[in-house]
C-alpha cells in the first residue's frame, strides 16, 4: 500500500476533470489546448465537448483547483489560459496516488494467477 | 471550382456554422455570453472539423445543457433556505392567483388583491404581502363555508364563460385548502419577515405565468376527471419539479427542492381534504409529487461532494 494511502478518502474526482487537471501540468492551456490534450492523455477516449470544457473549468476555478494564468487575442478572438493552482496539484497527485493504489489490487494478482484467481 | 470559388464557399459555411453556434450560445446568460462568447465561438470553430456546416449532436447538447447550468448557477443568489422559501411562496401566490383568476368577474377585488400578493413577494415586500394574504385567505375560506364575507358576493362563485367550465370556487372541497394555503404563505412570509435581510426583488414578470395557470384547471383540485388541462397541470408540476431535481443535481444547491415544499404542503392539504373521494389517478398524481419533492430534496446533498471538483 502507498504510505498513507486509505487514511482518509479523498474526494473522488471525474474522470475527464482528472484529465482537464492532468493536461495543465505540463504548463497553462487555453480551451481548444486542454481538449487536444486530454484527447491524448486519455488516448483518444475523452474528447471534450466545448459546453462541458468550460462548465468544468468555470467549476474548477470556482474551486480554487485551477486559475487564469492571462489573457489573449488571438485572430480577433480572446482567450484564456488556464493554470493549475498549488490546491489543484495536490487534489490531482491525490488522485492518481489513490488510483494507484486501487490498481495495485488488482495488478499484483494478476501478476501472481495462484493467489486470487484460482 | 476555381481556388476563389472555394475559399468563398469555406467562408460562407464558417459564417453559418459561427452564427449556429451563436444561436446555441443562447442557451447562456446575457452576461456571460458577453464576458466569454466570442472565446467560445473560436474554441468551437477550432474543434469543429473542416467542411462542416451544422454543429454536431453532442455539441449541441452540451451548449444547452452548459447554458441551463450556468443560468441556475446564475440564479442561485444569498443562502439557500430563505432564497428557496422565497421562491416557493412565489409559485403558491401565482397559483393562488391562477386559481382565482378564471372568476375574476364574480370578484375583481379579490383577484386585483392576488395580483398584488404576487408583486408584492415578487418584490420582496414580505410585510405587504402579509395583510394582504390574510385578508383573501379569510375571503376564500368563507367562499369555500358558503359564506359572503366584507362584500356581498354571491356564492357559490362561478367562472367567467371565457373559462369554458363549470366548477365553482373550492365547489370541490371545503376550507382546509384554501386554510392551508393561505397558511403556508403567511407561514412563509413571517420567516422572512422577521429575518434582518429583506429577500431579494425577483423578476416581476411572474404574474404573467397567472393565465397559463388558469388554463390549467387549477380550480378542478383532483385530476380524477382526466380533463386535458387537468392532465397539462400535472405536466406543468412534473417539469416543473424536474427542473428541481435536475437543478438540485446540478449545482448541489437545496434551494430548489426549498422552493417545492410550499405547493406539495398545499397539495397534501387537497390530498387530505378529498381523502374520502380520491381515485387512482389522485393517488398517483400525488405520489408523483412526492416522489420528486423527495427526490429533489436527496439529490443535492449526494451531489454536493461530488460538485466541490
Amino acid at each position: 500500500m502507498v504510505p498513507g494511502m486509505a487514511r482518509r478518502s479523498p474526494p473522488s474526482i471525474s474522470e475527464p476533470t482528472y484529465f482537464i487537471l492532468a493536461a495543465l501540468l505540463d504548463g497553462p492551456l487555453h480551451g481548444h489546448g486542454i481538449i487536444k490534450c486530454t484527447l491524448r492523455l486519455s488516448e483518444n477516449r475523452i474528447k471534450l465537448p466545448v459546453g462541458t470544457l468550460y462548465g468544468a473549468l468555470d467549476r474548477l476555478t470556482a474551486n480554487g483547483l485551477i486559475e487564469v494564468d492571462r489573457e489573449e487575442t488571438v485572430d480577433g478572438r480572446p482567450r484564456r489560459y488556464f493554470r493549475l493552482t498549488d490546491e489543484g496539484r495536490h487534489v490531482l497527485s491525490e488522485e492518481a496516488l489513490r488510483m494507484r493504489q486501487a490498481a495495485s489490487v488488482v495488478m499484483s494478482r494478476i501478476a501472481d494467477p495462484g493467489s486470487a484467481f484460482s | 471550382m476555381t481556388e476563389t470559388e472555394a475559399v468563398g464557399t469555406g467562408s460562407t459555411r464558417s459564417g453559418a456554422l459561427e452564427r449556429r453556434y451563436r444561436l446555441l450560445l443562447r442557451a447562456y446568460p446575457r452576461d456571460y455570453r458577453e464576458r466569454f462568447g466570442d472565446e467560445f465561438i473560436g474554441t468551437l470553430l477550432e474543434t469543429t472539423p473542416p467542411g462542416r456546416a451544422l454543429p454536431g449532436m453532442t455539441e449541441s447538447a452540451a451548449l444547452v445543457r452548459g447554458g441551463l447550468r450556468t443560468r441556475i448557477a446564475g440564479a442561485a443568489h444569498g443562502p439557500p433556505w430563505p432564497d428557496g422559501l422565497h421562491l416557493g411562496l412565489l409559485i403558491v401566490s401565482l397559483a393562488d392567483l391562477g386559481l382565482l383568476l378564471p372568476y375574476a368577474g364574480s370578484i375583481p377585488l379579490w383577484v386585483c388583491l392576488s395580483a398584488g400578493v404576487v408583486l408584492a413577494v415578487a418584490h420582496g415586500r414580505v410585510r405587504l404581502a402579509i395583510p394582504l394574504v390574510l385578508l383573501i385567505g379569510s375571503k376564500t375560506t368563507a367562499i369555500a363555508l358558503g359564506r359572503p364575507w366584507l362584500d356581498q358576493t354571491l356564492v357559490p362563485v362561478f367562472p367567467d364563460s371565457f373559462w369554458g367550465n363549470e366548477t365553482a370556487l373550492y365547489g370541490m372541497g371545503g376550507p382546509i385548502t384554501p386554510v392551508i394555503t393561505h397558511g403556508v404563505l403567511l407561514l412563509g412570509l413571517l420567516v422572512l419577515a422577521v429575518r434582518p435581510r429583506p429577500p431579494r426583488r425577483r423578476f416581476p414578470g411572474w404574474w404573467a405565468l397567472a393565465p397559463l395557470v388558469a388554463c390549467t384547471d387549477p380550480a378542478w383540485l383532483t385530476v380524477a376527471a382526466g380533463s386535458p388541462r387537468s392532465l397539462a397541470r400535472v405536466g406543468l408540476e412534473a417539469a416543473l419539479l424536474l427542473l428541481a431535481v435536475w437543478a438540485g443535481a446540478a449545482t448541489g444547491d437545496p434551494r430548489w427542492a426549498v422552493a417545492a415544499v410550499p405547493y406539495v404542503l398545499v397539495q397534501i392539504a387537497v390530498l387530505v381534504e378529498n381523502f374520502d373521494s380520491v381515485g387512482r389517478q389522485d393517488v398517483a398524481h400525488w405520489a408523483l409529487l412526492g416522489f420528486l419533492a423527495v427526490t429533489a430534496t436527496a439529490v443535492p446533498y449526494r451531489s454536493r461532494a461530488a460538485l466541490r471538483l
